[in-house]
């Protein structure tokens, strides 16, 4: 294995769904020659694109694992992550960004910048990845590389500038202008492997100069020798790279770049960019923090000589067992060494060291820093950092956010039940914002999620690679509940009925509190409740907290303060101050004006304009409320915040007032009360299950 | 601080619009200035406050997709809570969003029948009825009467009153009554107008046309740092 670090790139693809990533990343295994024949993603030949190796994502034709794959060009190796383009597994967007160093934002000619592009670029800039963007589908009609570079710059305020033109465009679109060494280039064969360069198409003269143009003047911003150059016109195709590249890593400019993934046009010369313009690991800064030292930040350097930092970031369950993606950052990982887990302190060994392909995979010796691999048989969860034992760095945690959706999951029979547990158990190891836990009251499994689409995603995978039959209940909001006004307390829990008697007075107030689920402050002055007891009272509360007197939801944002209190010399105990903060609790929270909040999704919704009356009306039908139509000529985006109760089936819902023309995603916007009617209606629907337990 | 208190700070009062409507239905008013001195700020001032009184409003865009109009109202309500110390802000801000609707054209895609079609789009189903239109971005050349005369039924028909940016140029010099350039020729449409004029490093709020403060009244500014509306003595409104 070659180890020449500059020599490395690992990269992202990330986009908008149907943008045709997981095409373009099977070209690109094409051209380097990791498969020999190419299939669709949704394979007319029942193959399927490579990338989407998991049968769900073949059927369904989207991308949900994002799985690395390993390929060589012009002596570099790269190490592909193709991440998934729905909302719902954003999760699975982020963590693949974090290990990346750069990435490739595939956009659709036609669509231009569509609401999934704006989410995934703020991702790439959290995690400062460098890009380039590849405008795709350039054969399509309709197609406008030119408009979308505006929207690039518009709307995700990226200094896109061109570094190709196309050759003709729709039905017509043969090969694109490379504006840096000014040829034409074509690419012939049946599957366009023979890249054919040729001079400039005279009608293309004249507009390739004005472009050029434009990129030497965007690049000299970054370059002093270039700009010289320029002055004297003396620029050179090296030149000019070296001064893209400054500026593609410090995310100061997006060089664009145009083909056809599908008709197998434009892959080469972008795999030539990825190479020249894309930095390799060592030209990116990565941090971790040290343990030892009160979490400082420490840099990490791509040497493979220094002790090892690697971080797990991806988990699958194959058919020999777990399978840990794993990116080293320093240091080099082999077969046999023994290695840390940070988390949980525990040592393994390494066995199997591989490099994966997609669903093949080859054995190698180690993965040096830099490199992204995959290791067998080792226990973790999905954001584990692993070290050599006697040093205690971890890799900065990722933002998880809070699920928002719930069902209830029942197995058909025995065998199922054991299959869904382990299903479970992988899942909630493999994805951090799936979780699972049992409901003390029903005894039901319960499954929580990112949105519909993620829950569903894994009842089929649970039925398909566990074999497990579940049958589900209808989805469940994640409901809240707080109170909206401050609120005095004065309890005195008192029992005199035999034996030991009970004692306790707990008073104080409790407010609304922005930002925080649950602030205790303790203002008892003089000893009115034993320090002893105020711990007792605390976690009482913070027991009260997890279900709402009002209808039984999570109670969050609500500070409360003791300021007095009353204590007996025998009859105060643990208990008795606990019983009273309870009631001190249920008496102030009944006067703080309860009130249910629950979730509202930011809904985006792209249509033809022919259909956004109709959109409009099914978002206003489901509670929404609509912030804004944006008129782009022939589609229009309309931006609207709905509640997620009322959003469950609303993909079918838009295809058929569609034509199937729209697409919409949604993301968690915030937590707003629950209007008065809905209320009712929840408190009748708690009342009713509430008979059928009983 | 509830809304009676914003509403009481309506700044156009001191311009001697003592009722609460300063245009009525039909009627047209512009905000002129030059590029980047406050037109739109200004505009979403006079929408803050008219969402404040539960009114509709329908911003309308030309230049900025709906995430930048958006911005602006959220950075004006913020600046405007944090003057005054509003302690709930979020309750009120979500309150009074339902009264906003925005809408964003590109300038080439925008016309009148088309802004027809919308508003019926949502008038049919429901979904808004707006009662005051903002247009920002929307170009005053010398075609611009004929847009201006659709809108003017358009108005009309809906019982709403309309507010433009219009953007002015250094360049061009005023008519002999004092109207810039771009309103000169179609005045007559327009009830109220009022310039923003960067005089040294404050900007001035002036009448052009319709209403006239009374004289025992300061004049008003547009804070540059905060982009709110003030008066000489340094009260915000």
């Amino acid at each position: 294995m070659k180890n020449d670090i500059q020599n490395v790139r690992n990269i992202g693809i990330s986009a908008h769904i149907d943008a045709g990533k997981t095409t373009l990343t099977e070209r690109i295994l094409y051209y380097t020659r990791r498969i020999h024949a190419i299939h669709d993603v949704k394979g007319k030949d029942g193959v399927g694109a490579t990338m989407d190796f998991m049968e769900l994502e073949k059927e369904r034709g989207i991308t949900i694992t994002s799985a690395a794959t390993y390929c060589e060009w012009q002596d570099h190796k790269i190490n592909i992550i193709d991440t998934p383009g729905h909302v719902d597994f954003t999760i699975e967007v982020e963590r693949s960004l974090r290990v990346l160093d750069g990435g490739i934002l595939v956009l659709c000619s036609v669509g231009g910048v569509q609401s999934q592009s704006i989410t995934v670029d703020q991702q790439m800039a959290r995690y400062k990845v460098p890009c380039i963007a590849f405008i795709n589908k350039c054969d399509r009609s309709g197609a406008n590389p030119l408009r979308v570079i505006d929207q690039l710059k518009e709307k995700l305020g990226h200094n896109a500038v061109a570094v190709q033109i196309p050759i003709g465009l729709e039905a017509d679109f043969n090969g694109v202008v490379d504006l840096v060494s000014m040829k034409a280039i074509y690419f012939d064969g049946n599957s366009g492997e023979h890249v054919r360069i040729e001079d400039l198409p005279q009608d293309l003269l004249s507009e390739a100069i004005t472009k050029r143009e434009e990129l030497i003047d965007a690049a000299s911003i970054f370059s002093d020798e270039l700009t010289e150059a320029a002055l004297e016109d003396k620029v050179t195709e090296d030149l000019l790279i070296a001064a893209i590249r400054k500026a593609t890593i410090t995310r100061e400019m997006t060089p664009v770049f145009m083909g056809s993934a599908y008709k197998n046009k434009g892959i080469q010369p972008l795999l030539d960019a990825v190479t020249k313009l894309l930095p390799c690991p060592s030209d990116v800064e990565n941090q971790a923090l040290d343990m030892n030292n009160d979490e400082a930040s420490v840099s990490l350097s791509s040497d493979p000589v220094k002790p090892l930092v690697a971080l797990a970031f991806k988990l699958e369950d194959g058919p020999y067992g777990q399978l840990t993606y794993i990116r080293v950052y320093q240091g080099a990982l082999s077969r046999g060494d023994t290695i840390l887990n940070v988390r949980t302190g525990k040592k393994v060994k390494v066995g199997r060291v591989v490099r994966i392909h997609a669903d093949q995979m080859e054995d190698i010796e180690l993965i040096p820093a830099g490199y992204i691999g995959a290791l067998f048989g080792i226990d973790c969860a999905s954001g584990d950092t692993f070290v050599i034992p006697g040093i205690s760095l971890t890799m900065t945690s990722m933002h998880v956010p809070d699920p928002v959706i719930s069902l209830a999951i029942v197995p058909k029979d025995n065998k199922a039940g054991n299959n869904m547990s382990k299903a479970l158990a992988r899942f909630t190891k493999e994805d951090p914002t799936f979780k699972t836990y049992v409901s003390d009251e029903t005894g039901d499994t319960i499954i929580s999620g990112m949105g519909e689409l993620h829950l569903e995603v894994y009842i089929e995978r649970m039925r398909r690679e566990y074999n497990a039959e579940v049958t589900t209940g209808a989805p469940r909001v994640a409901y809240r509940e707080t109170i909206t006004r401050m609120a005095e307390f004065n309890y005195i829990h008192k029992k005199q009925t035999g034996g030991a008697g009970q004692f306790g007075r707990v008073a104080g107030y409790m407010e609304p509190v922005a930002g925080e689920d649950f602030v205790f402050e303790n203002k008892i002055t003089g000893g009115a409740i034993p320090t002893q007891f105020i711990p007792s009272c605390e976690k009482s509360f913070r027991k009260c907290l997890a279900k709402g007197p009002l209808m039984e939801f999570p109670i969050t944002g609500i500070r409360v303060v003791i300021n007095d209190g009353q204590s007996h010399s025998v009859d105060s105990s643990d208990m008795a101050f606990r019983a009273a903060a309870r009631g001190a609790f249920l008496e102030g929270y009944a006067k703080a004006k309860p009130v249910i909040h629950e979730p509202i999704m930011k809904v985006v919704v792209e249509t033809p304009t022919e259909f956004q009356g109709a959109v409009m009306g099914s978002l206003n039908q489901r509670r929404g409320m609509i912030v804004g139509t944006q008129d782009e000529g022939r589609m229009c985006v309309i931006e609207a915040q709905v509640p997620l109760a009322d959003m469950f089936g609303y993909s079918t819902v838009l295809r058929s007032a569609t034509q199937g023309k729209a697409q919409f995603t949604m993301e968690f916007a915030n937590y707003r009360q629950v209007p008065q009617a809905i209320t009712e209606e929840l408190a009748k629907k708690a009342a009713e299950e509430k008979k059928n337990v009983a | 601080m509830l809304k009676k208190d914003f509403i009481l700070r309506n700044p156009l009062r001191l311009m001697g619009h003592e009722t609460e409507e300063i245009l009525t239905e039909g009627e047209f008013g512009a905000v002129l200035a030059r590029a980047g001195v406050g037109k739109t700020a200004f505009l979403v001032q006079l929408a803050l406050n008219n969402m404040l009184r539960n009114k509709n409003v329908l911003h309308i865009s030309l230049d900025d997709p709906v995430k930048k109009v958006s911005l602006w109202y959220e950075d004006l309500f913020q600046n405007i809570a944090n003057k005054y110390n509003v302690k709930e802000a979020d309750q009120l801000w979500e309150t009074i969003l339902p009264h906003r609707f925005i809408m964003t054209f590109k300038i080439e895609g925008f016309s009148v029948p088309k802004l027809t079609e919308r508003l019926t789009d949502l008038t049919e189903q429901g979904i808004f009825f707006p009662q005051m239109i903002l247009i920002d971005g929307l170009p005053f050349d010398e075609t611009v009467r004929k847009p201006l005369s659709g809108l003017k039924v358009l108005a009309k028909n809906h019982s709403i009153h309309v507010w433009f940016a219009v953007r002015i140029h250094r360049h061009e010099k005023p008519d002999q009554d004092g109207m810039p350039l771009p309103l000169s020729q179609i005045a007559d449409l327009f009830e109220v107008a009022i310039q923003l004029q960067p005089i040294e490093k404050e900007i001035h709020v002036k009448a052009l046309k319709g209403g006239t403060a009374p004289s025992d009244h300061p004049a008003l500014l547009l804070d540059p740092s905060t982009m709110l509306i003030k008066d000489t003595t340094g009260n915000i409104y």
